[in-house]
């Protein structure tokens, strides 16, 4: 980095990062109560756990009818939110796409930091975390579990070496795009292995589907922008960074493309299910339960908040207002975990002999696990925001003030005012 | 006549492939070479892969042996669980007569005593599902029915089917479930990492997870079967693996009333379950799905 980080005080260099860990002490009351009150989450997440682990699995609310429940839905949605992020960041290298230039740290840190949640949501879930190594010693090259979990461990390792690459610049710009060049391939990879696990089960008709890699890839990428542009809206806000308006239309316009394509892909499968030439009772019986069953309270949602945050994008009025694009980004993130959960939990409602089970509602210890990964992965970016150089510097951004996160002018009395100084 | 009517019907098909094929090569040399090399890789893997098969259903003597010789074991590591012996040369299988069954759940019965399920575990390795007359309507069978013997119902019993091509041994990310050289699925308790990916993708709903502690009461507890290693782990069926390879029968079979299920080895041409196979038209669940079930169905 630039000689004036290194002078300021509290800085320090560690595996050539600069900490700026004065940027933490100098940090204002309100960004400090947000801190604890992740850490109490986190906190009762981890209690949560241990009564898990102590218990067993009857505390939670899966059964044998609903083997997976949230902490699935939440490994399929931050493994696909991760991809997002990346998109943005690959298509800096790949497309020329120098707008998204000032996003790139931000999304390789939320798409690294996604994966782990992810992972870390598997291990919570197991019984018996330490059996896990037999996934090393004996993988069977049949399951798609081993392929996902393999590619979302080397995928976590990439984003967290290609964040580094950024931050310290070695390399320069060459290897960052050599870095894409392997970033990108692996997360369709993981998003394409994260679908198999579901698509590759002829036992359960509704997945079984091959426009199921299709459909994760769309709503990944969809999601993982809208994610992206919500927190770029955040660093904005709080002052940690600085866009062009210019980027965020950029960034809403990819985000409606792909939401379009998303919803299409949907489409196709609906009618395919249901044409009369082509519906098998098995597929149909179990898709009709999205629009007629309890779980369209979760289904239908989704394709209200996906219609509307593509409509929202679409009125050529109003889609460069930052309400609206921020509207829009929170209502697909928000449609896609519904999507994702009710397609987890509707695969089991009917089992493979025609029962019926009950809707699958997580228990609380489920809910409060879930919750404290959450609330790691939010304490995670909200400390990198002040301790992380996130914000790119010197030539390819817009503002030659922006140089340095920490040479902003004093924030608006917002809870993470940056530096008095 | 028949002469006249046997001739077209042998020879078009005959020359017709040889015609086609020889067209679309000449088709695909003008596509790309890709393509080419694509079909040169498909097509002879597909036809090494079937052809042995049907050649070998003619040839032999023996009707069954497209059903033993063809069935082999998946990832076997070569011992298996600790509380079975090892598998000997036979093929197990079991027949059954759904024509004889009331639904009386007998087996059921048998199966939780004899195999340490939990009490209170809300599963059992046998279901038996009450159907509609001049319906197998799998998709709204009923499995919860109080009372079984109704004249105007009938009675298909589901558990493991100890599938040839099992679709939970190829799932199971760590190899902690395999099939053993005689036909069993087992599951080795003390590997399962309880991803329950088995459960997802058996399309006979045969696995279940202990959520609980397996509870038995002191008294009933089964000594040749484990109890405690169940506990946050995947079981099922086993064929009664503990009294079948000493040459006993399975629980379920020796409990059944109207002795509506048969168990015995395919290998050997004279058990019963080999002469209903050649005797009668038997019929297997789900048998579009390639899962090669050894659980076949009369009646």
């Amino acid at each position: 980095m630039t000689e004036n980080t290194i002078t300021r005080p509290g800085v320090r260099r560690i595996i050539g990062v600069d900490f700026d860990f004065g940027a933490l002490k100098s940090a204002g009351p309100r960004y400090w109560a947000f801190v604890s009150l992740l850490i109490t989450v986190i906190g009762l997440g981890v209690l949560a756990w241990g009564a898990a682990l102590a218990n067993g699995g009857s505390v939670m609310a899966m059964r044998d009818s609903y083997p997976w429940g949230l902490w699935f839905t939440n490994y399929m949605y931050y493994v696909g939110l991760s991809a997002g992020g990346l998109v943005v960041y690959a298509s800096v290298h790949l497309f020329n796409a120098k707008q998204f230039e000032p996003l790139s740290r931000l999304a390789v840190l939320q798409a690294g930091v996604l994966v782990m949640l992810a992972l870390l949501g598997i291990i919570t879930d197991m019984e018996r975390p330490w059996r896990a190594v037999w996934m090393l010693l004996t993988p069977n090259p049949s399951s798609p579990f081993v392929y996902t979990g393999s590619a979302a461990n080397i995928y976590m390792l990439i984003c967290f070496i290609d964040l580094w690459i950024l931050m310290t610049g070695k390399g320069g710009h060459k290897l960052a795009h050599r870095m894409t060049l392997i970033a990108l391939p692996f997360a369709i990879y993981l998003h394409t292995t994260t679908a198999f696990v579901l698509a590759l089960n002829k036992s359960r008709e509704l997945w079984n589907t091959a426009v199921m890699v299709p459909i994760f890839l769309t709503s990944a990428t969809a999601s993982g922008i809208a994610l992206l542009l919500i927190v770029a809206y955040l660093m904005q806000r709080f002052d940690v960074m600085r866009f062009k308006p210019s980027m965020f239309r950029s960034l809403s316009t990819l985000l409606s493309t792909v939401i379009i394509i998303d919803l299409f892909l949907l489409a196709v499968e609906i009618l395919t299910v249901f044409w009369p030439t082509a519906a098998k009772p098995g597929h149909a019986l179990r898709l009709a339960e999205f629009f007629s069953g309890p779980y369209a309270l979760a289904f239908v949602p989704v394709l209200v908040l996906g219609i509307g945050a593509f409509s929202l994008l679409a009125g050529s009025r109003t889609r460069h207002l930052p309400a609206v694009q921020i509207t829009a980004a929170a209502m697909y993130v928000v449609a896609i975990f519904l999507k994702r959960y009710s397609l987890m939990a509707m695969g089991f409602a009917i089992d493979p002999l025609g029962q019926y089970s009950p809707p699958y509602l997580p228990s609380l210890t489920e809910f409060l696990i879930a919750a404290g990964l959450l609330g790691l992965g939010v304490l995670i970016v909200t400390l990198s925001a002040k301790v992380l150089p996130l914000a790119v510097p010197e030539h390819e951004a817009h503002e030659p003030a922006a140089a340095e996160p920490s040479l902003e002018g004093p924030a608006p009395a917002n809870p993470p005012a940056l530096e008095a100084g | 006549m028949s002469d006249d009517t046997t001739r077209p019907r042998v020879e078009p098909p005959r020359e017709l492939p040889a015609g086609c094929t020889f067209s679309r090569r000449g088709f695909l040399e003008t596509v790309g070479a890709t393509a080419g090399l694509f079909m040169a890789g498909a097509v002879p893997a597909f036809v090494s892969a079937t052809a042995p098969a049907i050649a070998a259903e003619g040839e032999t003597d023996d009707p069954l042996a497209h059903i033993t010789k063809g069935d082999g074991s998946i990832n076997y590591p070569g011992k298996t669980v600790h509380y079975a012996d090892p598998p000997g040369d036979q093929k197990w299988a079991m027949v059954i007569d759904v024509k004889a069954c009331i639904g009386c759940r007998r087996c059921v019965y048998a199966c939780v005593k004899e195999n340490n399920i939990g009490r209170d575990a809300g599963f059992t390795y046998i279901k038996v599902l009450e159907m509609e007359q001049g319906l197998v309507d799998i998709e709204h069978a009923k499995a919860d029915y109080a009372e079984g013997g109704r004249p105007d119902k009938w009675y298909l019993p589901v558990q493991c089917m100890q599938c040839a091509e099992a679709p939970c041994v190829y799932g199971c990310p760590v190899k902690a479930t395999w099939r053993d050289p005689d036909g069993i699925v087992v599951i080795d308790y003390d590997k399962c990492i309880a991803c329950r990916n088995c459960m997802v993708t058996c399309p006979y709903g045969a696995r279940y997870f202990n959520w609980l502690e397996p509870h038995v009461p002191e008294a009933e507890v089964n000594p040749e079967v484990p109890l405690e290693e169940k506990h946050g782990v995947v079981e099922k069926c086993t064929f009664c693996i503990q009294r079948t390879r000493n040459g006993q029968t399975t629980a379920c079979t020796e409990a059944c009333p109207v002795g509506a299920r048969t168990f015995g080895d395919l290998n050997d041409p004279d058990s019963a379950v080999s002469t209903l196979l050649k005797t009668r038209r038997v019929w297997r669940l789900k048998e579009e799905y390639g899962t090669k079930p050894m659980i076949w169905y009369v009646g």
